[in-house]
This record gives structure tokens, C-alpha cells and sequence, in this order.
């Protein structure tokens, strides 16, 4: 009897988990999608909003452009160096071309980016809308009519987008750029070889991935802090907790689009 | 404070962000608080964050205004005058309605509009 109990206990228990994290998720993927509507509705582009979208693309794409080129510089010059370094010692130099460009363009230059700019931007967004929300500027704004979504959430959206996009293309021109040098040492390889190289390699479907990819990371690494800080309890306590759970999210969110776009690639 | 009264006739008449900045603008000059324009929230007194929230509601499309125990609201320094001062300066269009507590009175008592109790 008391051994059926505990079983039932245990079904509860996971039965209610279970569909406590269904409604959550189903929280989260209806946030997303009125977000997706404010994005495509002309009328969302007020002036305020776009006020409020050049400063964050500022924010977010320009004043970190001379810490990511030195961080691309270094991390990529490294990374870059040792798939040629690789692919030298296994004898696929006549595939350089095509590793180069899959390595940089399709996987780590969006990924890298991602991974920088949430460190960066996601945990400032996190905890700016957990603080307005704890301090009721939120409210605030509702009571003016003033549409959150509009106002503050999609321009961050946006700045995202633009910011991972943007920022993907400058850190694989510069790791393309260090992969010359590398391949001047290690393979002897003059300039205009190297250039032919990249360009017989590179295929449309290489700058869609890499557009697409980043597309999606910028969105993500925007949504998910947002919602976040949209959830957090009326305490300053609670303001930490909500972005320690927003960035882990929001990591588990980055690798999985990862891998989804990585069994999509092979398919 | 100026990007704060400015985006209430963004948002709701999309009227563009200098027009905007503008009007706030002379609201400040109406109230002898030009100065406070650029500052942020942390840099205003008590009184001045007061007048920015009616600059704000004077703004808006309402038609009508409700403030409830401005008197709390304000620091020592403020008394009722002055907020019926503040309203008085801006020639809101609005109708404005103060809501307040038995408790603060006396605070009334040389007031120059009509108390309903």
C-alpha cells in the first residue's frame, strides 16, 4: 500500500513537472512568435523605436568592434592555424580551400560571435529588463500604452540580428585573412593562389549558412535574456537568479542551434 | 528626462523624435526646468522627477489627469503650491484630479481649487 503511494507520489510529481516545463516552453514559443509578428508589422517602426535601435545597434555592433577584431585576431589567427597546421599533416592541401571556407564561414565565425556578444550584450539586456521590471518602469510604460514590445524589445532584437550578422562577416574576413598567413608558412603559398583558392571553394550555400545562422543566433541571444528578465518576481534578489537561468538557457539554446544546423548541413 | 517626455508623442502620434523633443523641451522651459533636460533619472530631486511625470501625462492623449497623494511624492522642500503651481504653469487641456488621503489635509488648506471630500 505504502509502496503504491510512493510510486503515485512519484508520477505526480513528474507528471507535474512535465507539464510544468511544457507550459513554460509553451510561454516562451508564444513570446517569440508575438515578437516574429511586431518584427514584420510596419507599424512597430514608431520613431522612438527607431531612436532606440540605432543606440543599440551602436551598443551591441560598434563600440565592441575594437575588442572582437583583437579577440578575432587572436582566438582566430589560433584556430585557424591549427585546422591548417592539420590538414597539412594529413595531406589535404588540395582541400584547404574548401575546409577553410566550411570551417570559418559556415560554423565557427557565427558561432564565435554568438558566443561573444552574449557574453557581452544578452547579460546587460538580462538584467537592464529584470531591473525595469523589479523597478515597475515596465508598468510604467503599459500604463502610457506604450507597447514593451515595440519600445524596447524589438529594437534589441534587431540590434541583435544586425550586430551577429554583421560582426560574422568581420571576424571570418579576418580569420580568412590569418589563414593566409598560415598557409604562406606552412604550404608556401603566395597570395593570389590562396585567393583562388577561397574563391573556387566558396559556394552560395556557404553565405546562406552563414547568414541564416547568424540571423538565428541574433534573435536568440536577444529573445531568450528579454524573456528572461520579463519573468523575474518583483525582488532585486531575484535579478541574479533570473540571469544565471537566462544565460544557461540561452547557452543550451546557442549549442542547439549548433547542432541542428550542423545534421541539417548534412543531410 | 527629454527622451522620457518625448517618446509619449512618438509612440501614440508617431510624431518624429526631434518635433518631439521639442515640445518637451518648451513643457521644461514652462516650468523653469530647462536644465534637467538631459539629465537622467538619479541626477532629478523628488520635485523635479514630479514635474517630468506631469509633463509626461500633459502629453499624453487622456483626457483626463489623476494624481494620487502628489504630497508624497515630493520631498520636505515642496509644498501643495507648488504643485498646483506646476499644473497652473503648463495650461494642461486635460482635467486634472487629485486623490488624497484625510491624512494629509492640512496640506490643502491654503489650496486654490475646489476640494471635494
Amino acid at each position: 500500500m505504502e509502496a503504491s503511494l510512493v510510486v503515485l507520489k512519484f508520477i505526480d510529481n513528474v507528471g507535474g513537472k512535465t507539464l510544468e516545463i511544457l507550459d513554460s516552453f509553451y510561454e516562451a514559443l508564444k513570446f517569440t512568435f508575438i515578437c516574429t509578428l511586431h518584427l514584420l508589422r510596419p507599424k512597430s517602426y514608431n520613431p522612438a523605436m527607431r531612436m532606440v535601435l540605432t543606440k543599440q545597434i551602436y551598443f551591441t555592433a560598434v563600440e565592441i568592434i575594437p575588442l572582437f577584431t583583437i579577440m578575432a585576431v587572436l582566438f582566430g589567427s589560433v584556430i585557424i592555424g591549427a585546422v591548417i597546421v592539420l590538414a597539412s599533416e594529413y595531406g589535404l592541401q588540395d582541400k584547404i580551400g574548401s575546409i577553410i571556407i566550411t570551417f570559418v564561414l559556415d560554423e565557427f565565425s557565427p558561432f564565435f560571435t554568438a558566443l561573444l556578444i552574449s557574453l557581452r550584450s544578452s547579460t546587460a539586456i538580462n538584467t537592464e529588463i529584470a531591473v525595469m521590471n523589479v523597478n515597475n518602469e515596465l508598468n510604467t510604460l503599459r500604463r502610457y500604452r506604450i507597447d514593451l514590445i515595440d519600445y524596447l524589445f524589438l529594437p534589441r532584437i534587431i540590434s541583435g540580428m544586425i550586430s551577429v550578422v554583421s560582426l560574422s562577416i568581420l571576424f571570418a574576413f579576418i580569420m580568412l585573412c590569418s589563414g593566409y598567413i598560415f598557409t604562406l608558412f606552412y604550404m608556401n603559398m603566395d597570395f593570389h593562389t590562396y585567393k583562388h583558392l577561397l574563391i573556387s571553394a566558396i559556394e552560395l550555400k556557404d553565405l546562406l549558412v552563414l547568414l541564416i545562422k547568424s540571423i538565428t543566433f541574433g534573435f536568440v541571444i536577444m529573445l531568450i535574456p528579454i524573456y528572461s528578465g520579463l519573468k523575474t518576481t518583483n525582488a532585486y534578489t531575484a535579478i541574479p537568479i533570473s540571469v544565471l537561468n537566462g544565460m544557461v538557457k540561452l547557452f543550451v539554446a546557442i549549442f542547439f542551434i549548433e547542432v541542428l544546423s550542423l545534421l541539417i548541413q548534412s543531410l | 528626462m527629454l527622451e522620457n517626455i518625448a517618446l509619449i508623442k512618438e509612440v501614440h502620434e508617431h510624431l518624429a523624435t526631434k518635433d518631439a523633443q521639442v515640445q518637451a523641451r518648451e513643457a521644461l522651459a514652462k516650468i523653469n526646468l530647462q536644465k534637467i533636460s538631459l539629465y537622467r533619472v538619479h541626477m532629478c530631486n523628488a520635485y523635479e522627477i514630479f514635474c517630468v511625470c506631469v509633463v509626461r501625462a500633459m502629453m499624453s492623449d487622456d483626457k483626463s489627469v489623476i494624481i494620487i497623494s502628489p504630497i508624497n511624492l515630493l520631498d520636505n522642500s515642496s509644498s501643495m503650491d507648488d504643485v498646483v503651481s506646476v499644473i497652473k504653469k503648463l495650461q494642461m487641456s486635460q482635467d486634472i484630479v487629485i486623490l488624497d488621503t484625510l491624512a494629509n489635509e492640512t496640506h490643502y488648506k491654503e489650496v486654490s481649487c475646489n476640494i471635494v471630500k
